[in-house]
């Protein structure tokens, strides 16, 4: 016990000199999930916080253009400015140059295209009950469509958002305007009253509930999402200090010196092992304090932590061990520092990535997906999904902790054989 | 005198190597030797010094040791060796009390007696006035000292000694020199190797040599020089070794 004790000492000793080294390692992840937290949640709120800049170019002869540019402007989605002489040309260069990023043609005939087809459509339904004639239908138009410029950088989800509220708003313009015919082949002079504002404002609205098993409402943001997510990532990076330092002690003097000594490098694993998990776990405490207390005084949503308290210490215990036991594995097997860090990091980089870190895994292909299971990183996620997100008890969370521990088991034989090839210990 | 170690055939072939490092190489090492072990590059010194301290396996061969018990196992002797290897085996980012008070706690001596032996050890040594800062900052020659000084650690009764002046000053080496002298004379047995014949042919009173992992010589040194009808250690190794670079 003394031995472990006296080599504990010792890896604390060698981190707290290293000054740099060690503000580093809890300075660098907490800047992580800082800025990606504040990304995400910026680009959140660029789509539900009227932040999302739209020029629109109204060359309707009609009023319906505007009727249409109100109705967006009525949404809060956008940040609306008009500019109705530009041409297409000038509308391209206005995005590639200026802030904008989408833009949106109103065409010519739009007013007169829109009403001609109510027109059409009210009469045919009439002359089914035979209270109109079909010889009162007007021409067909050709219906020019509306034009949607936008920012190639623009992402694909962003189009469609905006995409899905053009189209909603077309509806509802095209369903009025074809009432109002309806009713005017009727006869009467205008809608009657409040039958209007029940129809534009009276819809079925769609409540939102995600699937929980607590009593409380987690509502998923992105604090809820990066915290873990990045914290995970940055316990999974320490594989290039604590794998490279491995390789450094095994390659130096003092590992030969430690052969001489009745005392076996096992203690030196075992010791680094306590030393980086206590690291690890301070990282997240200090990650997790920072989300739920910081967070909110900078406008970005506070982290809620889990109900299931010992689920989460349970989790994060065995994802810092799942972090540090990848180290280890890298740095028993690498012949050198060079190797250590580089294969460390770019495989972290990839489990992260196929394990949901960057983008969620279910919008990844099915055999992505299958294969992301193989990424202890995206178990560990699972498991703080399950605790963030789905007030996750015992029986969710088990497989993400059978996972851990065996992931942790493999690491911890593997570098055991190859101590004992080496006749390390 | 007694043999401590028994070294009894020992041959050593690396994987992968298409000839043995050492070939079938037996001495004995009696108590209170100053045992020089002298070759040219790649004769095979560190080896067998890896193989007498159980850093590496031997191919071939067997090593018995001896204490006042009779004979052990390696595992027992351990506490009883000390080894002070070519390259420095610190840490650096350490002072030499956090890298002593590391060692000693691995022997398992006791925090207070460790305290004072450590005190003692970095006087002896001239490293009073360092003993807190860290000693990747050191010069050579103090490297080698802090490098010495956890060898001998644990008090042995036998110490492994891999080139210990090898790049260091005057003065270091002097005052490596004079300790080991010391720690010979208060019963330690010394086991040696170096580059500097001339350094070996004051300290040691044994000698061996290697050449291409093969025992050629192993006397004492003024019984060798009668034998071969030279004056010197150095002469004796270039006539026993050959005047060719070994690269």
């Amino acid at each position: 016990m003394g031995k472990l004790l006296a080599s504990i000492k010792k890896e604390f000793l060698i981190l707290i000199n290293d000054k740099v080294g060690l503000l580093l390692m809890y300075l660098m992840p907490i800047l992580l999930v800082f800025i990606i937290t504040l990304v995400q949640d910026s680009t959140f709120k660029l789509v539900n916080d009227n932040n999302l800049e739209i020029i629109i170019v109204n060359k309707d002869k009609g009023d319906l253009g505007d009727t249409l540019i109100s109705h967006l402007a009525s949404t809060g989605t956008f940040s609306i400015s008009e500019h109705h002489e530009l041409s297409e040309d000038g509308i391209q260069k206005t995005l590639l140059d200026g802030n904008e990023m989408l833009a949106v043609k109103i065409p010519a005939n739009f007013s007169e295209s829109l009403n001609a087809k109510a027109k059409n459509i009210s009469i045919g339904m009439l002359s089914e009950f035979e209270m109109a004639d079909m010889s009162d239908q007007v021409e067909e138009l050709n219906i020019l469509p509306l034009e949607m410029y936008y920012d190639p950088v623009l992402q694909e989800t962003f189009r469609f958002s905006v995409l899905s509220t053009l189209y909603s708003h077309l509806s509802i313009l095209e369903n009025r305007l074809m009432i109002e015919q309806l009713y005017s082949e009727m006869g009467f002079d205008e809608i009657p009253e409040g039958m209007e504002d029940q129809f534009m404002n009276n819809r079925i609205g769609i409540e939102q509930v995600s699937a929980n098993n607590s009593s409380g409402q987690v509502i998923p943001n992105s604090t809820q999402h990066n915290v873990p997510a990045w914290s995970i990532f940055a316990m999974f990076f320490m594989v290039i200090s604590l794998g490279g330092n491995i390789v450094k002690e095994r390659l130096s003097g003092s590992f030969v010196r430690l052969q001489t000594i009745p005392a076996s490098f096992s203690l030196v694993l075992i010791s680094k092992l306590f030393m980086y998990v206590f690291v690890a776990l301070t990282q997240l405490a200090i990650i997790f304090a920072l989300g739920k207390f910081v967070f909110p005084l900078i406008g970005l949503p506070a982290l809620v932590l889990p109900s299931n308290i010992l689920g989460l210490i349970v989790v994060s215990f065995l994802s810092a061990l799942s972090a540090i036991s990848f180290a280890m594995l890298v740095g028993t097997y690498a012949k050198t520092q060079e190797q250590a860090n580089g294969f460390g990091a770019i495989t972290v980089i990839i489990l992260a990535a196929i394990g949901g870190i960057w983008v969620p895994s279910f919008v990844m292909p099915s055999y992505l997906q299958t294969i992301g299971n193989a990424s202890p990183l995206h178990w560990c996620l699972e498991g703080y999904y399950t605790l963030f997100l789905k007030g996750g008890d015992w029986y969710l969370l088990s497989p993400t902790l059978l996972f851990l521990i065996i992931f942790i088991l493999a690491c911890q034989i593997l570098v055991y054989i190859k101590l004992k090839i080496q006749n390390y210990i | 005198m007694s043999s401590v170690i028994e070294i009894q055939a020992i041959s050593k072939q690396y994987p992968g190597a298409a000839e043995y490092s050492l070939n079938t190489v037996s001495f004995g090492i009696e108590q209170g030797d100053k045992l020089g072990i002298f070759g040219p590059n790649g004769a095979g010194k560190t080896t067998l010094i890896s193989i007498i301290c159980g850093i590496i396996q031997q191919s071939d061969g067997k090593i018995e040791y001896h204490n006042e018990n009779g004979s052990v196992d390696l595992r027992s002797m351990l506490f009883k060796i000390g080894y002070v290897p070519q390259d420095f085996s610190f840490y650096p980012e350490l002072t030499p009390y956090q890298n002593l008070m590391y060692f000693g706690a691995l022997y398992g001596i006791q925090k207070a007696e460790l305290k004072i032996k450590i005190e003692q050890l970095l006087a002896v040594l001239g490293l009073s006035h360092v003993t807190h800062k860290k000693v990747g900052k050191f010069s050579g020659g103090m490297k080698r000292r802090v490098n010495l000084a956890i060898g001998i650690i644990n008090d042995p009764d036998i110490l492994f000694l891999d080139e210990p002046t090898v790049g260091v000053d005057v003065q270091s080496k002097n005052a490596i020199m004079t300790y080991l002298e010391e720690l010979n004379r208060s019963g330690t047995t010394i086991i040696y190797t170096s580059h500097h014949m001339n350094e070996g042919q004051e300290f040691c009173n044994r000698i061996i040599l290697l050449d291409k992992g093969t025992l050629i010589a192993n006397d004492t040194l003024p019984a060798l020089l009668e034998a071969h009808n030279e004056s010197s250690l150095e002469a004796l190794f270039l006539r026993l070794t050959g005047i060719e670079y070994r690269d």
